[in-house]
């Protein structure tokens, strides 16, 4: 049904002209027409959207490609990690999460060009709730009982998110529970349930969003926000000293084709960490949820072609199997920001008492 | 209820007992011969019955239905359906924006859109909106849109999606409704994502009678409808070398690892006892002719959720009644941790790179299982 | 695309497929399809098509009211799923049922719940799962077919079969009858545009279990109605006619099935 209203969705913006400066100052807002439930109650908008004049000479300098963001960090560079544990007093255990905003998203913000920032960087919040009793209606269970749910808030994405979970989200949930009940022992808590909730303040953009929806329209951000939701998650775990085998940290890489101008048409190249705002084209990505400790994976979500990606001379890995450690390099640079947080949660309990 | 619908995999969990668990495990992890329980050899598959075309008011249909009676029925619909360019590219092209323009028509006529696929999965006893049927469409969806051929000359530049787009105004829509018909006995994946691959290949698109940017209008002769893939021609005598460069709509594997050994097409029994579950995605690579890997998805092995057996030496009511020599914890060299044998452990912890790595390259090998499974749909009668 | 039935019929006597009026369309039908069920059917009607399989009668899951509930008898579950594809549209259902779907599965429970003799499995369930791979009219009656032949796979004791059929009535059915002119025009087994056009009538009929020797050969008189359901406006005059129109329309039916229950039992 979601999907569906996805489809019927238009969405509209409305341009806001600042003609003395000749810069197109674009003020953005989604209206959401939904066919199927139309709001009967107040009067609304026309069903098609009008479109504002937009003028050639003002156009060429206020969205052109120049403004496309650009990855300044090295391939293997990670961006930086906040994560703070035991934010919420309410829950058991919680955790916040908030990479660092790309350079280009910096240098956009000192010296504004337009008012939408040229890339999002991901921010949201954690909350474990447990180990609680099943309810009597419950059947028995010998194992903790983890639920989990991922939700974007309706202004995480440049697209509104509705109130409903939607397939994408209750997709995270799945590979998130999936990631987690591997490192969990699960076994030490029986007829009991776990609830995790993660909350998405801010998501990681699919792509440019200057450039057509249809370029890529894979959901690559999607992956970004699960490795940052399994970190963030396994954090408040342990905030809420919960027994597992190791921590568990997500980690991203990607094969990516950029195109750059001129003659240097990189072959595709294979990157930690990606933001797909500061790339063109990304061919295939992976994200795991990685165990440092016992060198196992608990969770493997790999999509796209990876067999393009041009490794190094000597290197006789297949093209999955670079992609699988660059994302387990990646989790391990995530996993050293996990125990920091993890061994503050703990200063913290130990001072309490 | 409830609890079943938390889980996407474990809520088929049969009601084995930890020592028929702890047995199972010990006959398929047999070092180089696993003892199935059905007596298959690792990469074979169930026994299956298929036929295409079955329903008349579809695009292209198809049945599959397991030796063990779990059935499915796919039908695909297509449905002609009037571009939406985005506001940007719309203002863009109209603003002549030189260098760009060429760049933004090509995206969105040539590329297609992922969103142009639906798929709804039926499985009696979930709503459509629960974990597993949302997270198996997802899984069969992302690997049947991210399949984009390379071969420039063919139809199927862009892949599937590329195929779709009709003219830079229009573009075909596609359904694709799985319907379960029977309780899943087993995980259900690759029951559903064979029976979606031959019906994908028996679906026909209505032949194009117009040309170029008109309004599209089609051929009411069904007889001379093109397939959605196009089909080898019988002229040329249907030889292995002619077939393989066609693209194929992608097959998702079930694959998993008990101690050492990798197994494919499990039943529930199996997955019950399974190290790790991997779900791998691939198709042939028309260039090459060769397999290639399009996605792998993790699945929750639910051996995570069994109940554990408990070692003699725990044993309260058999303290004294066995000698303590019998049951000494050994380390079980496949999952690192210290387990009595005979006496079932829940799995804990996740997989080792080099397992998924052999479990990947199982699949992919040339002669190996992908290739005899996509040979074996090929070889069903498309009428 | 409105198929105007009322002004070919009166002149051809022959309905948009080329049958006379009460002429079934052809039905194939098949029984034990699917193994992992305790009994399972496939019916064809024209081009409706229905998949059809029972579980059961089994233990009745914990928690659910039919353990208490089901304490007299059998409780008959069903599930009604009309695929996305089955219609000439694709129909996208808005998160689980729609109305079309649900009201076939409650006139379903209804039938069979009375039909079957249920008093033989105490705080047990029977669970009918009925999938319309393929939509063309008369959904009803193909369902009720389809579960017949699928309760009788499953071996669930019924005292006969339990058939079922459409009718209807083409010219100015909402006029009264002309006494003068006696030609009526009632359709049997109709078919979706026919459907969507004309006043319409689900009749389903059962037989008695013959008892003594004697009744053994007059089947005519212990015929029972047991689903009987009519959405349209119709002037009352016509309903008899229709009725008995659909009533043969089942016998009809009826002997089909049995041909293909025996035919199974042979094979």
């Amino acid at each position: 049904m979601l999907r569906a209203n996805s489809a019927n969705t238009q969405d509209f913006r409305f341009w806001a002209l600042d003609v003395s400066d000749n810069f197109v100052y674009l003020s953005t807002f989604h209206v959401k027409e939904i066919k199927m439930m139309a709001d009967r109650r107040r009067i609304n908008g026309p069903p098609g959207g009008t479109r504002p004049a937009v003028f050639a000479s003002n156009l060429q300098s206020g969205t052109s490609a120049t403004d496309r963001a650009q990855r300044q960090r090295q391939p293997s560079e990670l961006r930086k990690i906040f994560l703070k544990t035991g934010l919420i007093p309410t829950a058991s255990g919680s955790s916040y999460l908030e990479f660092e905003p790309s350079a280009s998203l910096a240098a956009a913000r000192a010296n504004p060009k337009s008012l939408i920032p040229p890339s999002s960087a991901l921010k949201l919040a954690c909350t474990v709730h447990g180990p609680k009793p099943l309810p009597r209606s419950a059947a028995f269970s010998p194992n903790l009982v983890l639920t989990t749910h991922v939700k974007y808030a309706p202004f995480a994405a440049r697209q509104r998110k509705g109130h409903i979970r939607d397939s994408s989200e209750r997709d995270l949930g799945v590979h998130l529970e999936t990631a987690l009940r591997g490192a969990i022992i699960a076994e030490r808590w029986p007829k009991s349930g776990l609830d995790i909730t993660i909350t998405i303040l801010e998501a990681e953009d699919d792509r440019w969003w200057g450039s057509a929806p249809d370029s890529h329209d894979a959901s690559w951000g999607m992956m970004n926000v699960l490795a940052g939701c399994i970190t963030a998650a396994s954090a408040a775990i342990a905030d809420a000293h919960i027994d597992c085998l190791d921590l568990v940290a997500g980690g991203v890489a990607a094969i990516v084709s950029d195109e750059t101008t001129g003659a240097s048409t990189g072959a595709p190249k294979l990157m930690l960490d990606t933001d797909p705002a500061e790339h063109r084209s990304i061919l295939s990505a992976c994200v795991v949820a990685y165990m440092p400790a016992r060198d196992e994976i608990t969770e493997l979500w790999l999509k796209g072609d990876s067999s393009k990606a041009s490794l190094e001379n000597n290197d006789d890995r297949t093209g999955h199997e670079a992609l699988i450690d660059g994302a387990v390099d990646a989790a391990r640079g995530a996993h050293t920001v996990l125990a920091e947080a993890v061994r503050e949660s703990l200063l913290r309990t130990v001072g309490q008492i | 209820m409830s609890n079943q619908r938390q889980a996407s995999s474990a809520s088929q969990v049969p009601h084995l007992s930890p020592a028929e668990l702890s047995y199972l495990y010990t006959s398929l992890s047999l070092p180089k011969t696993p003892i199935r329980p059905d007596g298959r050899s690792p990469t074979q598959f169930r026994p299956l019955t298929a036929e295409t075309n079955i329903l008349p008011g579809t695009n292209g249909s198809a049945r599959i239905g397991f030796a063990d009676g779990t059935q499915a029925i796919v039908g695909v619909k297509a449905e002609v359906e009037k571009t939406v360019l985005s506001n940007e590219t719309l203002a863009r092209n109209d603003g002549g924006a030189g260098h760009e323009h060429g760049d933004q028509e090509g995206s969105a006529a040539v590329g297609g859109h992922g969103s142009w696929v639906q798929m709804s999965i039926e499985i009696p006893g979930f709503r459509d909106d629960d974990a597993l049927p949302v997270f198996l469409s997802e899984m069969m969806r992302e690997s049947l849109v991210g399949a984009v051929g390379t071969d420039e000359t063919s139809d199927m530049t862009g892949g599937l999606k590329g195929r779709l787009v009709i003219n830079k105004r229009w573009h075909w829509r596609l359904y694709i409704d799985v319907l379960l018909l029977s309780q899943p006995l087993a995980y259900p994946l690759p029951l559903l994502s064979l029976t979606t691959h031959l019906a994908l290949l028996s679906t026909k698109l209505p032949k194009l009678k117009s040309q170029g940017e008109e309004d599209p209008f089609f051929d009411d002769d069904w007889a001379v409808a093109e397939y959605l893939y196009p089909r080898p021609s019988l002229s040329s005598g249907g030889k292995k070398s002619a077939r393989s460069s066609f693209v194929r709509p992608p097959v998702t594997l079930l694959v998993i690892s008990v101690g050492d050994n990798i197994i494919f097409d499990p039943n529930r029994e199996e997955i019950a006892v399974a190290d790790a579950v991997l779900a791998i995605s691939i198709t042939r690579d028309s260039e090459a002719g060769n397999l290639k890997l399009l996605s792998i998805r993790t699945v929750d092995p639910p051996s995570r959720l069994t109940p554990p057996g408990v070692p003699n030496s725990e044993n309260v009511s058999m303290l004294g009644a066995v000698a303590p020599t019998e049951d000494v914890a050994v380390l079980n060299p496949a999952t690192g941790e210290e387990e009595v044998p005979g006496v079932w452990r829940p799995r804990r912890g996740g997989v080792k790179r080099s397992v998924i790595a052999e479990m990947v390259k199982t699949a992919l090998k040339k002669g190996g299982v992908g290739e005899e499974v996509l040979e074996g749909l090929e070889g069903v009668e498309v009428s | 695309m409105p198929l105007d039935t009322s002004t070919t019929y009166p002149l051809t006597k022959l309905r948009l497929d080329g049958r006379r009026w009460n002429e079934l369309r052809l039905i194939q039908a098949q029984i034990s399809t699917n193994p992992a069920s305790s009994g399972s059917s496939y019916l064809s009607m024209g081009n409706t098509s229905i998949m059809c399989s029972v579980h059961g009668p089994a233990e009745g899951r914990r928690g659910d009211a039919s353990g208490t509930a089901g304490g007299a008898g059998a409780i008959v579950e069903v599930d009604v799923n009309v695929a996305g594809f089955a219609g000439v549209d694709r129909k996208r259902r808005a998160g689980g049922s729609d109305k079309q779907s649900s009201r076939i599965a409650t006139t379903l429970r209804s039938a069979f719940q009375s039909h079957l003799h249920t008093y033989l499995y105490p705080h047990s369930t029977i669970s009918i799962h009925v999938s319309v791979l393929s939509a063309d009219g008369s959904l009803l009656a193909a369902a009720i077919n389809a579960c017949t032949l699928a309760l009788v796979d499953a071996g669930i004791p019924m005292p006969g079969l339990l058939t079922s059929c459409t009718a209807g009535m083409s010219g100015s059915a909402s006029t009264p009858r002309d006494p003068r002119n006696d030609e009526l025009d009632p359709l049997l087994d109709l078919s979706l545009p026919e459907e969507q056009e004309l006043p319409v009538l689900t009749v389903g009929t059962t037989t008695c279990v013959p008892v003594g020797e004697n009744n053994m050969d007059e089947e005519e008189g212990e015929m029972k109605v047991a689903v009987l359901t009519m959405d349209s406006k119709l002037h009352c005059t016509y309903l008899d006619t229709m009725l008995a129109v659909g009533i043969d329309g089942c016998n009809q039916i009826r002997e089909l099935l049995e041909g293909v229950i025996k035919g199974s039992s042979r094979a």
